[in-house]
């Protein structure tokens, strides 16, 4: 076998430059101040990460089947303002986790519905969801935010377990799912099926309408998981929760090597992705302080990463 | 069985279908296209290539430039070594806080010993702010200096600072009461909203006008724009003026413009139009301006002088209202670098602030003095 | 009789004319609230408003129909305002109009190549790039213009953007000659129509001998030139250049787009649908103003704004499924064989 050969055989070429692209730079950042690499300042700053990579997971999901889903950052403002409007009225916790999960879920299954029932494109359906979500948070509202959860709440995302942050846990609890519902089980693997081919996929006997109504559903579920770490991180719930979320969870979805027409891709590269642009972010933002640079660099890196990986592989398959 | 029809779908995608021929290019169609498949496949080396060297000569120029800035940054500070003091704007990259950062870089140039870091959410989100503040506070940098966009939001990260030994005081608007040793106090939103309307009262020619009047605020859920609406609105009501509507544009101009332009055509009656950002208020006066109503219906707002000089020269604008924001960044950093040398302590009633002189202290409140109403006749005078 | 009817329905599945009723009915119940909704002011604002958005909708419709997307116009319309307000302010270079505008276009257009050039030789998806390019953008205009704003652009050019010769800004004039422009060449020149062949079937346009790379360069870089194009007439309208112009413009303008009826997977679409979009989603804030709706109901504006929207969307998937003859569980997945629909384990079993 040629090297050549092997290149174009060998299955792991985005993990392995993203893998490669993290060493670099944490080796960077280690020589230009050892201090960014102290684990407990990780720890603490990787909070700024959690909501992003909860919402990552179903993301990479749907745009394996080759959809995509705008309203997750709108979905989160409505979920917020369903958890702050409940607490307000009840004063329960757990009754407003529970509401904020169900609105989720509920706003997901109305892009689900969209989706493959009425068989709209996700990217129009998602456009429209995403304003009419946010607009309903603000309206339902009138803007005003909800605060004082107590502290035992802020230590849901604020706090630690043996050292490390309880949303770690959480986080890696529903990837490790993701993963082996991705790899191990049947309608994991129709989700590659339906991003290659949608209609082979339908011949072949897969529910398709039924797992993407799933998948836009989960969408929406993890939305609301991931406001409830939202609001207990900033200790306020409001309707511009996570305002913009969406670009940034696609953003690492898609440098995690996921394609964006669906079929290739997989959590691993994800959790890399995300890792590469939390670093990314954290170093450019404590290195220059200079708030513009950040976004600079995350928009050339998205844009980056995809022609590195066609140098590397110039033909591939999709 | 299901299993094997899986893999049979799966297999099946190795004979290409329409939609993989789009995505790279099937061979024979690579022969058709002979010249630009190779054009291609030289671009996107080169692309490739090239960035790759930018990424690592901008890592390595930087890393000569900027380390000793960084391990003054990293060691907490104390006697005679360099102070590290981080300035948080509510949105960097407005002219306001600009000018306010102008004032501050004055005060750390005149201290000397003090390395100013000015940085903040281009836009506004106080998610960001709360975000820079903990990475400050990993950072280990002396004094954090916050202007919150959403008190609540950045509470948690202002006492968790606090907690590792970093002093946190507020500036430009006041934080959650236990999450900072001072406030640098030059108006709250009480002065500003009561401010602004007696402004209004004033410019139509007494407390006994009646009309309509109309607010142009920035988002629905905008915080410190929804606090001043909050003062504006009791305020109004003691004023035989009448508050029609309240409109939301965002933090955009063409809409800002747009909404004033409506409010305008639909209240025949209209007297005046609050712009509460720093978006709305040159929109509204544009607005104005445009329909061609400069001198009947009156615009007043929160804006630096300089920003609304036109509009108050031909008569748009008769009052804009402010504080000297030069000397609010002056005298936030003054107050800081004190703070950090154990100079300025929790129950002083006086803080000597340079070149602005003696400065009183109301609790914990340093006081920059009144607001600052600037007209035809003085804002010539400023120049920020 | 029957034959009304037939032609009422064809008529229907028009989306102009759904369009357009629904602008007749909007306008009928605004002004029956406040008839000075139908003021000749007021009228002639909603053009004025419209005309950005149709004269870059004009070229991002074109980029969708070769089933490509842009969503970076908005930070592009900023990073152009900052570099015309640095260019031909009286505060800053103070360079002449007539070498400041042309760059500005001459930027937009490279600009819109350069996107064209990563999405066809750099071979990746052109939501990424423009994706990229949005953020990347707009983060380079806020450092262009370090913090301070830019006023002072030559009066001529503030006077013609304000007031316009005949009286109309000449931003409206703009779009109507962008819109004549693009309408022949959708209709008129082969380059139109390679650009829809392209779009309905990539496979079959590469097999006839069209390259794709070429046409879709011209897209982007069309896109690029209207962007810089809108900027120049409309930016000299605003008080003044600040770097958030044209936040959310790239989602309006798509918006725009895919309610007129173009088709996201490419190959289809009208521009007149597009501009009577664009006019509709322009009226929904001085609807609401003149329907007076108070201050609570002006927290609801986002919410109407995204309920127009998916019921646009709604509405046309209903009407086009209607028109493919109520075959409602097979064929309405846009595939031309029927697909047995809940069909899990089926054939195996």
């Amino acid at each position: 076998m040629s090297i050549a050969d092997f290149m174009k055989r060998f299955p792991w070429w985005h993990e392995v430059i993203l893998g490669v692209l993290l060493a670099g730079l944490l080796s960077v950042v280690g020589v230009v101040n050892p201090q960014f690499l102290n684990l407990k300042g990780q720890l603490l700053l990787s909070r700024h990460l959690w909501e992003f990579a909860l919402l990552a997971l179903p993301m990479t999901l749907i745009i394996l089947t080759g959809g995509i889903d705008l309203s997750v950052g709108a979905s989160m403002g409505m979920c917020a303002v369903a958890f702050g409007l409940c607490h307000a009225n009840t004063g329960s916790l757990a009754l407003s986790c529970l509401v904020c999960l169900l609105i989720g879920t509920a706003g997901g299954a109305v892009n689900g519905w969209l989706v493959s029932r009425m068989n709209v494109h996700p990217l129009i359906v998602t456009l429209a969801t995403y304003a009419t979500f946010r607009g309903l948070a603000e309206g339902t509202s009138q803007g005003e935010s909800y605060s004082q959860f107590g502290d035992g709440f802020s230590q849901l995302a604020r706090g630690m377990w043996w050292g490390v942050p309880i949303p770690a846990y959480l986080f890696a609890l529903m990837a490790i799912t993701c993963a082996l519902y991705l790899s191990k089980t049947p309608s994991g693997r129709y989700i590659y099926a339906i991003g290659h081919n949608e209609l082979a996929t339908r011949f072949s006997g897969a529910n398709v309408d039924r797992l993407k109504f799933r998948l836009y559903t989960f969408s929406g579920f993890m939305a609301g998981l991931a406001t409830i770490i939202y609001v207990s991180r900033f200790d306020t719930a409001k309707a511009d929760a996570g305002t913009g979320f969406e670009l940034d969870v696609i953003t690492a979805v898609v440098v995690g090597g996921t394609s964006i027409y669906g079929g290739r891709g997989n959590i691993g590269g994800t959790v890399l992705g995300l890792l590469l642009i939390h670093e990314t972010r954290l170093f450019v933002s404590r290195q220059w302080q200079i708030e513009e640079l950040r976004s600079i660099v995350i928009g050339l890196l998205l844009i980056g990463s995809l022609l590195l990986y066609r140098v590397v592989r110039p033909v591939h398959r999709d | 069985m299901k299993q094997n029809l899986m893999q049979r779908s799966l297999n099946s995608q190795e004979c290409r279908t329409n939609r993989s021929a789009s995505e790279s290019s099937p061979l024979p169609l690579r022969e058709m296209d002979g010249t630009v498949a190779t054009i291609n496949r030289w671009l996107s080396r080169t692309i490739g290539r090239a960035l790759a060297v930018f990424i690592v000569v901008a890592c390595l120029s930087d890393c000569s430039g900027e380390t000793d800035n960084d391990s003054g940054a990293a060691s907490p500070g104390g006697g005679s070594e360099k102070l590290t003091i981080c300035l948080l704007p509510k949105i960097k990259g407005i002219a306001y806080f600009t000018s306010c950062a102008e004032g501050a870089q004055a005060a750390a140039d005149e201290l000397g010993n003090v390395e100013l870091i000015y940085d903040g959410p281009t836009d506004g989100d106080p998610k960001k702010q709360a975000e820079m503040i903990e990475q400050w506070t990993v950072d280990g940098v002396d004094v954090i200096c916050v202007a919150p966009n959403a008190p609540d939001v950045v509470a948690n990260a202002m006492r968790e600072a606090q907690d590792l030994g970093v002093i946190v005081l507020t500036w430009d608007a006041d934080g959650v009461e236990n999450a900072r040793s001072f406030f640098v106090n030059q108006a709250t939103a009480q002065s500003i909203g009561q401010g602004m309307v007696d402004a209004m009262v004033k410019d139509l020619g007494g407390p006994d006008v009646e009309g309509d009047v109309v607010i142009v605020s920035a988002d629905a859920t905008s915080a410190n724009q929804n606090a001043w609406i909050d003062v504006m609105k009791p305020a109004l009501e003691k004023t035989k003026l009448n508050l029609v509507t309240i409109k939301y544009p965002g933090e955009n101009a063409s809409a800002a413009l747009a909404d004033a332009q409506d409010v305008i055509k639909k209240y025949p009656n209209l007297k005046g139009i609050f712009g509460i950002s720093s978006v709305s208020f040159p929109g509204a006066a544009e607005a104005v301006e445009q329909m061609g109503k400069s001198g009947e219906i009156l615009v007043t707002g929160l804006s630096t002088p300089n920003e609304m000089k036109r509009f108050v020269e031909n008569g748009t604008v008769k009052s804009v209202i402010l504080w000297n924001t030069i000397d609010l960044g002056y005298l936030t950093i003054l107050a800081a670098e004190s703070l950090a040398k154990g100079e300025l302590k929790p129950g002083d009633t006086t803080f000597q602030a340079g070149r602005l002189g003696e400065k009183p202290i109301e609790g914990d409140n340093i006081l920059l003095g009144d607001i600052l109403v600037f007209t035809a006749e003085n804002i010539d005078e400023y120049d920020f | 009789m029957n034959a009304l009817a037939d032609i009422a329905i064809k008529l229907l599945r028009q989306r102009e004319v759904g369009l357009v009723l629904l602008i007749l009915l909007v306008t009928a119940i605004v002004s029956l609230v406040d008839p000075g909704f139908l003021d000749d002011r007021n009228l002639k604002d909603i053009l004025v408003r419209s005309a950005p958005t149709v004269i870059v909708a004009c070229g991002v419709m074109l980029v969708v129909v070769t089933a490509e997307i842009d969503i970076s116009v908005g930070s592009l319309m900023a990073l152009l305002a900052a570099l015309m307000g640095l260019m031909i302010s009286h505060n800053e270079w103070q360079l002449s109009m007539w070498i400041g505008i042309p760059t500005v276009l001459l930027c937009g257009t490279l600009i819109g190549l350069l996107t064209g050039a990563l999405v066809t030789l750099g071979n990746v998806p052109s939501i990424i790039v423009t994706l990229g390019l949005l953020t990347a953008i707009r983060g380079a205009t806020t450092l262009l213009m370090g913090g301070e704003n830019i006023d002072g652009l030559p009066d001529e050019l503030q006077t013609l953007s304000k007031v316009g010769p005949a009286g109309m800004p000449l931003g409206v004039w703009t779009a109507v000659a962008v819109l004549i422009v693009t309408q022949i060449i959708i209709t008129h020149t082969p380059l139109g129509r390679r650009l829809f062949a392209l779009g309905s079937s990539d496979y079959s346009a590469r097999m006839t001998g069209l390259s794709a790379t070429r046409l879709k360069l011209f897209a982007f870089a069309y896109t690029g030139f209207l962007t810089a194009l809108a900027t120049v007439v409309d930016v000299p309208r605003l008080p003044k250049i600040e770097s958030g112009i044209g936040s959310g413009f790239e989602l309006l303008v798509v918006t725009c787009v895919v309610v007129g009826g173009v088709s996201i997977a490419g190959g289809r679409g009208r521009l007149g649908g597009v501009v009577l979009s664009v006019i509709l989603l322009t009226m929904v804030r001085p609807v609401l103003t003149f329907l007076d709706v108070g201050e609570a109901g002006e927290k609801w504006t986002k919410a109407i704004q995204g309920l127009f929207i998916l019921i646009a969307v709604i509405t046309d998937t209903v009407v086009s499924r209607s028109r493919r003859g109520g075959a409602r569980n097979t064929s309405s997945r846009g595939t031309q064989v029927a697909v047995p629909r809940d069909a899990t384990g089926g054939p195996a079993a």
